[in-house]
């Protein structure tokens, strides 16, 4: 593991690692927002993000259009995907025990996925897009990545400012603050946990939609998205939403660091390790203390 | 040299102090009140006694050591047992495994204290019944009597009183009387006064998080700052 | 019970004798399915010990499985062991495992352990891979060519009926109440005095060994191992249908379960072999929404069976 780290890697690797780190903060906060308001880990996060890349997939095969443009048409689709799923389903594991939303949500995404499997075969897919980098003094830029930074940025700085300033977005604060002020307040909670799920579902579409442009697409590539979504969470602590963008940045960071001494596999390994530890120094992790 | 001490424990969440400096001492073998308004710390308190809440600052000794970086189950193992306001049995059990479960030794002896117990608050028919099926005056009960297994000094009760039936409330206070008369200390939440006053030998009054007043029932109740914290603002 | 308590075991010594007696009328592709059916009635019934009690889900459960088979494997192609020592190595190796995860993931409140379990098999996947020199890599390793699927038969249903026997021994004991007070009220567990890390460790460590020694003999008889075939992802997933659908937390729940659910699985689905997943996924969610308890929780529940069915 002999490695000379020279100032330029080190610039390349925390330049990476921001790319992809506003990506990691996008998808994370559907994950955080539906936690925060239902207190339900979505397993499904994942294959939703991966039907999102689908939907990117088949619009550019198809149409041949730019597969930046398909990104509203795969958030409004999943939006909606999201919203029948909380209505058919996960509307009735809100309150029950954990268990039983780990173990729903688990059992959509094992169905997503192999739904995807017969739909669109195994075959990996890319879209060939934007495959070209540019330099900038000593470093080199993926175009792909720079665009997902960009579009993920704004969209999570979006998000940012709906959930801050519109009446939904303070209603959906409220109701993860607590359900039954929210209630109190007039607030329709079944409502505001269906737009959570959709607008979940929406920003992992848009995650899909950017991933699908950089690396392979196949059924299974979503599962990772789930589990690194919760360490961003993790990462970022307590149940606040700005969080999901702190934790973002470090875990695209720590990855690109691990990837200058360790094989890409490896540096898999290391988001868990690092989730482990994470866990165990905040044990509270993104309850943030909120006890009993 | 106290039975049990509390002093300067502090708590916050997220930035709002629910227990703030708050410090008393116990004697050994006596009945003690905490009362307050709601959302005035007791629980909290209880928590932060019991291990479920690690203090910001301050320490809680326990016949003279220090307990309060102890996980709650040694806690609990040094004798301080307690009961919860919102019940937490194990509902997926009877009623006699709720009581089992800490026991150790052998089986037989276990299940005739067991039997015992549950017959002092009239449950001995429903021994065998899932404690999720028992009513809610009777699941109090069976909380109550799950921490007299585990023989426990000192005996923290949150609400004994709330939902519990009239005559079975007399029997309950009997009981609790009983326990003090076998030497054991009680630190008891209540929002029934009249319990408060007709058991309770000593008074903490907590408000904001702070301690207000201490002192013997009688004298509490006159007390200008307790009238204000309950009546006032 | 009691007075029923006879017939019970009678019943049980003949089913079981059946099944010892079975490989001397049974066809090659019937023993074989047994085989497999007492594999899946180990994982199941191992499942069911951490999960079904303690309420803990393992998302990664096949880890233990995995980390059996090659400690099996290794010791049969670089030591030179023989066999049934070399699968029980796995199922130390499991524990083993299941102390060095459980040590830190158990400290973790329910659904942080659930997301950390499920992590882990992609990781061990990831490091098999990477340490080539002990594993074969990607490649895999081969065992030598053995014939030995009667005693392995044997091995495996003894297995089976080991994980279903500690399962009855548990559910009967007060160490079995405490882990279930976990499942039911982790606060009030401790609050009461029970040390409910060190009984979580218990529940994971003896839920490791089975999966461990199974993925051994798995791996003996199927000859060759390679890091996809035994950190399957859906290989977890069945433990959790089959326990889900049969019963968590009962005794006889998880063999209900992998014997309906496999029967299915040969019989009718094999057919249709791509619908697998999608089957169980709404199986799982079928089950959660439904039946929380499954067949056999449903059944104790209404006639107030004990929970050793």
């Amino acid at each position: 593991m002999n490695v000379v780290l020279t100032p330029v890697m080190i610039g390349q690797v925390i330049i990476s690692g921001i790319l992809a780190g506003a990506l990691y903060a996008m998808v994370a906060l559907g994950l955080a927002l539906i936690f925060g308001v239902m207190r339900v880990i979505n397993i499904a996060h994942g294959p939703l993000l991966m039907l999102g890349a689908y939907g990117t997939y088949f619009l550019w095969q198809a149409t041949g259009v730019n597969p930046y443009l398909t990104l509203p048409v795969t958030m409004a689709a999943l939006f909606v995907l999201g919203v029948l799923l909380q209505r058919a389903l996960v509307f009735r594991v809100v309150d029950a025990p954990e268990l039983s939303s780990l173990l729903l949500t688990f059992g959509v995404s094992i169905a997503l996925v192999n739904l995807a499997q017969l739909a669109f075969t195994s075959d990996l897919r890319a879209v060939e897009f934007l495959t070209a980098s540019f330099r900038l003094g000593p470093f080199a830029f993926s175009k792909s990545r720079l665009v997902a930074f960009a579009v993920a940025a704004a969209i999570t700085a979006g998000a940012f400012v709906f959930l801050q300033s519109t009446r939904l977005g303070k209603a959906i604060r409220a109701t993860s603050q607590s359900r039954e002020v929210a209630m109190v307040c007039g607030i329709d909670v079944q409502r505001i946990h269906l737009l959570t799920f959709g607008l979940a579902s929406a920003l992992a579409a848009a995650g899909g939609t950017l991933i699908a442009v950089i690396v392979a697409i196949q059924p299974e590539m979503g599962q990772i998205w789930t589990f690194k979504s919760f360490l961003v969470i993790v990462l970022g602590g307590a149940g606040n939403y700005p969080g999901a963008l702190v934790g973002g940045l470090l875990l695209g960071l720590v990855e690109q660091l691990a990837s200058l001494f360790l094989t890409t596999q490896l540096s898999e390994a290391v988001a868990y390790v690092l989730l482990v530890v994470v866990l165990l120094i905040r044990p509270s992790g993104l309850l943030g203390g909120r006890q009993t | 040299m106290a039975f049990l001490a509390v002093e300067g424990v502090r708590k916050s969440f997220g930035g709002v102090a629910a227990v703030n400096g708050v410090s008393f001492a116990l004697e050994a073998g006596r009945i003690y009140g905490l009362i307050g308004p709601n959302g005035s710390g007791k629980t909290t308190l209880f928590n932060c006694i019991t291990g479920l809440e690690r203090l910001d600052a301050g320490r809680v000794t326990f016949k003279g050591e220090r307990i309060d970086r102890l996980r709650p189950y040694r806690i609990a193992n040094r004798g301080i047992g307690r009961t919860f306001q919102v019940i937490r049995v194990f509902p997926e059990l009877t009623a006699l495994e709720n009581l089992l479960v800490v026991t150790r030794g052998p089986r037989v002896d276990a299940e005739r204290r067991g039997r015992e117990l549950l017959e002092l608050v009239k449950l001995e028919r429903l021994a065998g019944e899932y404690a999720g099926n028992l009513s809610y005056g009777q699941q109090k009960l069976v909380e109550f009597v799950r921490v007299l297994m585990t023989d426990p000094a000192l005996i923290l009760l949150d609400e004994p009183a709330a939902g519990v039936n009239r005559t079975l409330l007399n029997d309950l206070l009997a009981a609790v009387a009983r326990l003090r008369d076998q030497g054991r200390t009680i630190l008891l939440v209540e929002h029934d006064m009249k319990v408060v006053m007709g058991l309770c030998e000593m008074v903490f009054v907590l408000d904001h998080g702070e301690k207000i007043a201490e002192g013997p029932p009688g004298l509490i109740q006159a007390d200008e700052r307790v009238i204000e914290a309950y009546f006032g603002r | 019970m009691s007075a029923r308590r006879p017939m019970v075991l009678v019943l049980i010594a003949v089913g079981l004798a059946a099944l010892a007696a079975y490989p001397t009328v049974g066809t090659g592709y019937g023993v074989r399915a047994m085989l497999q059916l007492f594999m899946w009635i180990a994982l199941a019934g191992s499942w069911n010990l951490v999960s079904g009690l303690t309420g803990y889900v393992s998302f990664g459960h096949v880890a233990f499985f995995g980390i059996g088979s090659y400690a099996t494997a290794i010791l049969i192609t670089r030591a030179a062991w023989p066999w049934l020592p070399a699968s029980l190595a796995g199922g130390v190796a499991a524990a083993v495992l299941a102390l060095v995860i459980g040590y830190p993931c158990l400290r973790l409140k329910g659904p942080y352990f659930a997301i950390a379990m499920l992590g882990l098999n992609e990781v061990l996947r990831v490091l098999v891979s990477y340490f080539e020199g002990l594993t074969g890599g990607g490649l895999g390793l081969s065992l030598p060519t053995l014939q030995a699927t009667l005693p392995i038969y044997y091995v495996m249903g003894a297995t089976a009926a080991a994980v279903t026997l500690l399962t009855y021994l548990i559910l009967t004991s007060r160490f079995g109440l405490r882990l279930m007070t976990i499942r039911e009220d982790e606060i009030a567990a401790e609050a009461l005095g029970i040390d409910t890390f060190r009984h979580k460790l218990s529940a994971l460590l003896l839920s490791a060994v089975g999966p461990g020694i199974v993925g051994g003999l798995a791996a003996r008889d199927q000859g060759y191992i390679e890091p996809i075939s035994v950190f399957p992802l859906a290989t977890t997933i069945t433990m959790i249908v089959m326990v889900l659908f049969g019963g968590k937390g009962t005794v006889w729940g998880p063999v209900l379960g992998a014997a309906v659910l496999f029967v299915f699985q040969e019989a009718v689905w094999a057919r249709f072999i791509y619908l697998h997943q999608l089957l169980f996924g709404a199986i799982i969610i079928a089950v959660v929404l439904l039946m929380p308890r499954g067949v056999l929780g449903l059944l104790q529940l209404k006639y107030r069976l004990p929970r050793t069915i």
